[in-house]
């Protein structure tokens, strides 16, 4: 086992052990707010007319709502997966659900890990994007990417999923370099009653739902729910099971008080606890956290938001041979105000402490030191100008002092030109960071003082945070109140990208910023209501990156990203009667260039029979082929073709 | 404009944006119109709660070449060449009366009372939650002529009186 203490260095395998760790690397984040509809509160006038009816449903009619700033008036590429597009697409997982945004790519590594990218990069370390759950960070700072299997969510209460591909660190804050994705439930009086839902099937074994929402006197509405998921094993290539089934059981609670007109709060948590099977024993993960929201309206134009969380994730993790423990303590402030007539001002502070705990199953590989305590300090400003009518300018800039890196600006320029009611044009330019995660920093193979000449990695010790310069152009359009479509086009400039490299004269081993680069893509999407019950979404996306060694340095850029050139997908909702029916999803991935993916279609489809209390479904997941591989690791897992029904039920 | 006041503007503007969309999952008999091109007239009897606002949100709109148009109305003998009729009348009593006058003129009768679809109306506007949701009645709606859409169907609530 000891063999970088031999004296016969297997350089593959020391390869495959740097690499490994990135199998342990999926996931982190910073706190926030709801993204667009966290600012205007002007007057209503003509954007409500530009709602289709179902959003006009979902507007609320008192005033200290926010109003719902149409999409076209956002500078910047957004994704939105509603409620419904989750639903009808059969999706039982967040990572499936995320498949329904174009302009990710989603792989799945095994039955419990998923990667997951936007604009590129999609790596074990995937560890460009921000992702939120109700303004809670869920990515780790172990590895900056984001553990998947551990974020569990009712989909039914999910209200909707916000993807914004390129930088949104000025709001944002860290780790969103290349994107954000920021899932949001719905408030407690939102998920009023019981809903109960089973399913069972091929490779998911089982899930079961069940939540109540109820009222407590006039103001106070709540929501508990549990569930459990149960997902069998994927496949060897040759054809044998790649133990790797697993199970999760959570649960958690919402509730929200809307104390007066102009103040509400509300409080969410949950636990969770699954196991895992790997190899040559189980895996766990367990978590606890909860959080505390304030939200007060100072006047119709002014509004702040106080959010304070505690977040504690476990996992035990024996493929990797590490364990890590992460206590998040989290306090966010956040004021809008509208400041003069034309300029609409945002600006927050934050604090967040994480208390990291590892422990190494072996001294082969770990993390140096074990346990480590980390502050970052957050602070962001941002303007909003109209400048003349049809055009916005808006200006920011994060301040932000982390463990690691000390303190980073991240400035963004954005310009939104509302040609007419139809059609947005934007363009932005932006610098955002990557902050160094333990695995940067922290990384020793082996954990003890090897001999000159044996083959070591010795952390990071010098290692900066990556930067990238994005420059974005857009263009939205509303053809008709039935078409609507989205083009979004970039170049990202990156500088002082992850690399692992030789000292001089030595074969100990650094994790340094040898890298730079370009990148660029144009992401195309759209929805079409074709007939009143036939709707179809989707989306084109094309990325190509080009990353060098810098000078002087020699570095295997491949392991920062097995990209897809291009990706396709098209969702299809259709409602032959009132009580049927029939949805699919197809999407199309382009091949993998290193190590070679072959590219793969697939589809899902879902057939529903639904009544106002009773719903039956069957759907079928990744049916074009008996099985497909969606990304290469050192021990590929192949997605089987599924079949599962459904029987929900609410009042 | 006080905070009470800003909040039923609200409400009304919605519920005006509401009635505009009904126009769209809406199909009149070919008699409810004139000739192919006629107006399409949402009309308001009793007290206007929208203001200009109703004006706004149809002005140089159509549906299906049927340009939009507001007309309001005092008195149900008044109501002429409607499609769309929104009431609001303070006493309950009258509306059976105001109903029956109506009935058999494919005309979308909408309202916010109580007891509106139990007299007859078609549709009825509900706060649930701080948001508008509407009921259906289909009966009703069959009886004026008037075929609704069913993605409208599946959003609204379906009742009978």
């Amino acid at each position: 086992m000891l063999i970088f203490a031999s004296s016969d260095p297997d350089r593959q395998t020391f390869w495959r052990r740097i690499r490994k760790i990135s199998l342990f690397c999926f996931s982190f984040s910073v706190a926030s707010c709801d993204l667009y509809a966290q600012a205007q509160q002007e007057s209503a006038g003509g954007n409500l007319k530009k709602l289709s009816i179902e959003e006009l449903m979902e507007v609320e009619v008192t005033s200290v709502s926010r109003q719902p700033e149409k999409l076209t008036e956002v500078a910047s590429a957004v994704q939105i997966i509603t409620q419904e597009d989750i639903h009808r697409s059969g999706a039982t997982s967040i990572p499936e659900v995320l498949r329904l945004s174009p302009n990710l790519q989603v792989a799945q590594l095994s039955s419990q890990h998923w990667i997951i990218s936007a604009r590129g990069f999609n790596a074990g370390f995937s560890n460009k994007l921000l992702v939120m759950i109700d303004g809670r960070t869920v990515y780790s700072p172990l590895f900056a990417g984001v553990f998947w299997d551990a974020q569990q969510v009712v989909l039914e209460d999910v209200e909707r999923i916000e993807i914004i591909s390129g930088p949104g660190a000025t709001v944002w804050g860290a780790n969103a370099v290349n994107g954000v994705i920021n899932i949001i439930t719905k408030r407690a009086r939102d998920t009023q009653g019981l809903f109960v839902t089973a399913a069972a099937g091929s490779y998911l074994r089982g899930q079961y739902v069940a939540r109540y929402g109820g009222q407590i006197g006039s103001r106070t509405y709540y929501r508990v729910f549990a569930q459990h998921n149960n997902r069998d094993n994927t496949f060897r290539s040759d054809g044998s099971d790649k133990d790797d089934r697993w199970y999760i059981t959570q649960a958690g609670f919402r509730m929200g008080v809307e104390a007066s007109e102009s103040s509400s709060f509300s409080i969410q948590g949950n636990v969770y606890s699954g196991t895992e099977k790997t190899l040559p024993e189980e895996s766990a993960i367990d978590g606890q956290n909860i959080m505390g929201r304030w939200n007060y309206a100072f006047s119709e134009t002014s509004e702040m938001s106080l959010q304070l969380y505690f977040d504690r994730t476990w996992r035990r993790d024996i493929p990797s041979t590490i364990s890590d423990e992460l206590e998040t303590y989290d306090l966010d402030f956040q004021h809008h105000f509208k400041w003069g007539s034309v300029q609409h001002v945002v600006w927050g502070l934050g604090y967040r402490l994480m208390e990291d705990k590892t422990q190494n199953a072996t001294p082969i590989v770990g993390l140096v030191p074990q346990d480590r305590n980390m502050d970052l300090f957050s602070s962001f400003i941002q303007d909003e100008i109209r400048v003349a009518d049809p055009l916005k300018f808006i200006i920011g800039a994060k301040f932000q002092h982390n463990e690691f890196s000390g303190f980073e600006i991240q400035p963004s320029a954005r310009l939104a030109w509302q040609v007419n009611s139809r059609n947005t044009v934007w363009a932005a330019a932006s610098r955002a960071i990557r902050a160094p995660s333990r695995i940067d920093v922290d990384y020793q193979l082996p954990t003890y003082d090897v001999p000159d000449g044996v083959p070591n990695v010795d952390g990071g010790p010098n290692f900066d945070s990556e930067k990238v310069l994005a420059y974005e152009l857009g263009y939205r359009t509303q053809l008709s109140k039935k078409i609507t479509l989205s083009l979004a086009s970039y170049y990202n400039i990156y500088d002082d990208l992850y690399s692992v490299e030789a000292l001089p004269n030595t074969v100990t081993y650094q994790i340094q910023n040898g890298v730079e680069g370009n990148s660029r893509g144009i992401e195309f999407s759209g929805t079409a209501d074709i007939l009143p019950d036939w709707r179809l979404r989707g989306g084109y996306t094309y990325f190509y990156k080009n990353l060098e060694p810098k000078p002087g340095h020699i570095a295997n850029t491949a392991v920062l990203g097995n990209d897809a050139e291009n990706i396709v997908l098209i969702q299809s909702t259709v409602t032959i009667v009132k009580y049927l029916q029939v949805d699919a999803v197809f999407r199309y991935i382009d091949q993998l260039p290193e190590p070679l993916v072959s590219d793969y279609f697939s589809y899902d489809v879902r057939l529903a029979w639904v009544t106002k209390h009773w719903e039956f479904s069957v759907v079928g997941q990744n049916l074009y082929e008996k099985r497909h591989i969606e990304y290469a690791t050192e021990q590929t897992a192949e997605i089987p073709r599924s079949i599962y029904g459904r029987i929900s039920w609410r009042y | 404009m006080s905070k009470a006041q800003s909040e039923a503007a609200r409400e009304h503007q919605v519920k005006a944006v509401f009635l505009f969309n009904f126009a769209q999952f809406v199909q009149w008999p070919d008699i409810a119109f004139d000739h192919t091109t006629s107006q399409l007239v949402i009309g308001v009897l009793g007290t206007d709660p929208f203001g200009s606002f109703l004006d706004e949100t149809v002005k140089g709109e159509s549906v299906n070449g049927h340009p939009l148009r507001v007309l309001r109305f005092q008195k149900p003998e008044d109501v002429v060449g409607c499609h769309i009729l929104f009431i609001q009348i303070p006493k309950n009593e009258q509306l059976r009366e105001v109903l029956e006058k109506l009935k058999g003129r494919h005309i979308l009768t909408v309202s916010e009372s109580t007891t509106f679809i139990k007299q007859g109306g078609i549709v009825r506007f509900v706060k649930e939650n701080n948001k508008i949701r509407f009921q259906i009645n289909l009966a009703a709606a069959k009886e004026a002529d008037l075929v609704i859409s069913s993605k409208l169907l599946r959003l609204a609530e379906v009742v009978s009186n």
